[in-house]
C-alpha cells in the first residue's frame, strides 16, 4: 500500500486533489480510498486530506499517521506548528513542497531529514487557470506522477471525472488538463515501491483513563475577548501591504475589515494586524485611493 | 418616543466612517471565513450596541464565534439550537427583570439581549417562537445574518435562497433548470404584520445607514428586529475580496431594499436612484453560473428582474 498526505488550506482544492489522486488509482486498476479531515473551521484553515492505494483491498481506515508521500499545497502551513505538516514523517518519506524556493534551501529551513521534491505550482496554477491557489489539478498530478505506476491518461481522465462535477466551462477544464499535464511531466517519478499489507500495522490497545472529579470539566472561560489568542494570521495566502505615501486616512479599509484587524492609529492611518488578518483582501479592494497593494505569502522567510 | 429623544437621536447621526466607534467589540481569532458578510455587519453593530450585550445564539455559521474556551465578546454569549434563540431570549430578559425587581440587580448590571441567528434558523427553524416573542413584545433586539441558504452544514436550501440560485440541494437539473424555483420569503412583510416597534434592513456595504439604525433600535423598547444581507464567499461561490462589491450590488440592483419600518410606515433608507440591471449581481456568483452558462437563460433572469421590478413599482414616487 502507499499512503498519501495532503497539506493545504481550505478554499484550494486539497480535497479535490486527493479525488482526483484516488480515482487516478482506480482507474489504474488499484484499489484506492481517499477523503478529507477538517474541524469546524473554513477557507484559508489548515486542512489534510488522504489516500491510500493498493494493489489489494483497502482495509485500513482512519488518518494516516505514517505516509509515503506527503504533498504539501501551501508551504505557510510548515511554520505553523499546529498545522503538523511533517509529523509521522521518516526519511524515506517523500516530501513534495509547493515552493519558489530551491530544493536545499527548503530542506534546510524546515529542517527536513530528506530533500523534498519542489516545484511551483502556483506559478503553474497561474499561468494557466489563472489562481494561483487553486491547487487541486496541479496537487494532483504532482502526487501521481512522484508515485508513479499511474499514466498521464488515466491522470487526465480522472480530472475530467472529478472536475466534470464542479461545473467548470469547457475552457477552464482544457486549461486543467494542460495544468495538469505540464506539472507530470515537471516532477521526476520515483516508482515507490508498495509497502507490504500489513507494514507498519498494529492493533489498537485500550488506554485507560485516570478518574477525576466532575468539576475537572466543567467549562470556564477565564477572560473576555480573549479568542484574539488564536491567530488566523496563518490563513492568509495573500498579504495587504498599505502604502503611507499614497494613503489619505480617509478609514474606508477600517470600516470595511470584518475581523475587525485594522485600527486608525494616533495619526488617523490605518494599521493592519496581521497576526490576526485572514487575508480576505476587502481592503485591497475597497480602497479608493488604490494604496493597498496584494503581495503573495511565499512564506515566513525570504 | 418621545420628541426630546429623537431629538438627541438625530444629534448624534453617524455621518462618516470615522464616527464609528473605534473600539472593537468582537475580539479578532475567530473560525468563521475570510471576508464574512455577516461578520462585518455584526461588528458594526455591535460596535454601536456595546458590550453589555447579552447573545441568544442560534446554531449555524456563527457557532464558529465563540468556540470554547474562546470567547471574541465582552458579554454573554448564550448558544441554543436552531429554533432555541428567540424562548433562549426570552428566558435572559424575564430572569434579568425578576433579579432587577426582587433580588436586588443593581440597573446597571442590566443587559441588551440580541438574538443572532442565520436565516435558516430565521426564515424556517424558528420562525414559530419568533412570532409568538414579537406578539408577547418581548424586549428584545433580532439580528439575522441572511446568507440566503444553510451555510455552516455546506449551502442547502433554506425559505431565503432567491429564485435560479444553486444550492446543494437545489441544483440546476433538466427538470428544474432554475435551481431554486421559489423567490425567497418576504420576512420583512412576516415581521411588519406583527406591527413591531422597530423593523429594518441592513447591509454591510453601508455602515452608516446600518449604524444609526442601530442606534435608533437601541434606546427602543420591544422586539426590534434586523434583517442583514450577508454576502457569503464560500457559499455564493465569490473571490472574498468581493464581499462589499456583491452587497453593493445587490443594493444598486434593487435586489436588496435598504429599508426601515417605524410608526407603521415604511421608509427606503438607502433607495437606488437608477437600478442596475439584477444580472450585474447575478453573473458575479457561481451560485447564479447556471443562468448563463452552457446557454443563458433570459427566461429565469427576466422573472428575477421582473420580481425586482414589482416590487419597486409599489413605492415609486
Amino acid at each position: 500500500m502507499l499512503r498519501i498526505r495532503l497539506h493545504g488550506r481550505g478554499g484550494q482544492g486539497i480535497k479535490t486533489a486527493s479525488q482526483i489522486l484516488g480515482t487516478a488509482a482506480h482507474l489504474a486498476g488499484f484499489q484506492a480510498q481517499d477523503f478529507p479531515l477538517y474541524g469546524a473551521e473554513r477557507r484559508g484553515a489548515p486542512i489534510t486530506a488522504y489516500a491510500r492505494v493498493s494493489k489489494n483491498i483497502v482495509l485500513e481506515r482512519g488518518a494516516i499517521a505514517q505516509p509515503d508521500i506527503l504533498l504539501i499545497g501551501d508551504e505557510t502551513l510548515l511554520s505553523d506548528p499546529l498545522a503538523s505538516v511533517t509529523e509521522g514523517t521518516e526519511s524515506s518519506t517523500l516530501i513534495f513542497i509547493n515552493s519558489r524556493h530551491p530544493s536545499p534551501d527548503l530542506k534546510k529551513h524546515y529542517q527536513l531529514e530528506s530533500l523534498p521534491v519542489q516545484l511551483d505550482i502556483s506559478g503553474l496554477c497561474q499561468k494557466y487557470i489563472q489562481k494561483p491557489m487553486i491547487l487541486s489539478t496541479a496537487l494532483a498530478a504532482v502526487g501521481v506522477r512522484l508515485m508513479g505506476h499511474i499514466g498521464l491518461h488515466h491522470l487526465l481522465k480522472a480530472i475530467r471525472d472529478e472536475l466534470g462535477q464542479e461545473r467548470l466551462s469547457a475552457d477552464q477544464l482544457a486549461n486543467n488538463l494542460k495544468l495538469a499535464e505540464e506539472a507530470f511531466q515537471k516532477v521526476p517519478s520515483f516508482d515507490l515501491e508498495f509497502r507490504k499489507f500489513d507494514d507498519g500495522f498494529s492493533a489498537s490497545h485500550l488506554v485507560v483513563l485516570e478518574r477525576r472529579p466532575p468539576v475537572d470539566s466543567v467549562p470556564v472561560i477565564f477572560a473576555t475577548g480573549n479568542m484574539a489568542l488564536r491567530k488566523t494570521g496563518n490563513w492568509r495566502t495573500h498579504r495587504p501591504v498599505i502604502h503611507y505615501e499614497e494613503c489619505n486616512g480617509c478609514a474606508i479599509c477600517y470600516a470595511r475589515c470584518p475581523e475587525g484587524d485594522i485600527r486608525m492609529d494616533a495619526n488617523e492611518k490605518p494599521v493592519i494586524d496581521y497576526d490576526h488578518c485572514k487575508g480576505c483582501l476587502i481592503c485591497a479592494t475597497e480602497c479608493p485611493k488604490h494604496a493597498i497593494e496584494i503581495i503573495r505569502e511565499v512564506a515566513s522567510w525570504n | 418616543m418621545t420628541a426630546s429623544i429623537l431629538d438627541s437621536v438625530e444629534e448624534s447621526k453617524y455621518k462618516k466612517v470615522t464616527d464609528l466607534n473605534p473600539q472593537e467589540e468582537i475580539a479578532p481569532g475567530s473560525a468563521l471565513c475570510a471576508g464574512c458578510g455577516g461578520l462585518e455587519g455584526m461588528r458594526l453593530a455591535m460596535k454601536v450596541l456595546g458590550e453589555d450585550t447579552l447573545i441568544c445564539n442560534a446554531a449555524g455559521c456563527f457557532t464558529l464565534i465563540s468556540v470554547y474556551p474562546f470567547t471574541p465578546l465582552k458579554g454573554s454569549w448564550l448558544y441554543t439550537s436552531m429554533s432555541g434563540p428567540v424562548p433562549a431570549a426570552q428566558g435572559a430578559r424575564d430572569a434579568l427583570d425578576i433579579r432587577m425587581a426582587k433580588h436586588g440587580l443593581d440597573q446597571k448590571e442590566n443587559m441588551q439581549v440580541m438574538v443572532v441567528a442565520g436565516d435558516g434558523a430565521t426564515y424556517d427553524m424558528g420562525l414559530s417562537p419568533t412570532s409568538a416573542a414579537i406578539h408577547r413584545n418581548l424586549d428584545f433586539i433580532y439580528f439575522c445574518y441572511d446568507n440566503e441558504a444553510y451555510g455552516n452544514t455546506g449551502f442547502q436550501q433554506s425559505g431565503s435562497s432567491p429564485l435560479g440560485s444553486y444550492t446543494m440541494t437545489s441544483p440546476s437539473t433538466l427538470d428544474h433548470p432554475a435551481g431554486s424555483e421559489r423567490s425567497k420569503k418576504d420576512l420583512f412583510g412576516i415581521w411588519m404584520a406583527h406591527n413591531p416597534p422597530y423593523l429594518a434592513t441592513v447591509s454591510p456595504r453601508e455602515p452608516i445607514d446600518l449604524s444609526n439604525k442601530f442606534k435608533k433600535a437601541k434606546d427602543m423598547k420591544g422586539p426590534r428586529l434586523f434583517i442583514c444581507l450577508s454576502p457569503c464567499p464560500t457559499g455564493w461561490g465569490f473571490d472574498p475580496k468581493e464581499t462589499h462589491l456583491i452587497a453593493k450590488l445587490a443594493v444598486d440592483t434593487g435586489i436588496f431594499p435598504i429599508k426601515e419600518f417605524v410608526n407603521g410606515k415604511v421608509i427606503h433608507t438607502k433607495r437606488p436612484r437608477k437600478r442596475l440591471p439584477v444580472e450585474k449581481y447575478l453573473e458575479r456568483q457561481k451560485r447564479f453560473k447556471h443562468l448563463f452558462e452552457p446557454e443563458r437563460r433570459d427566461d429565469i433572469i427576466a422573472q428575477i428582474q421582473n420580481n425586482v421590478d414589482t416590487y419597486w413599482e409599489q413605492y415609486d414616487e
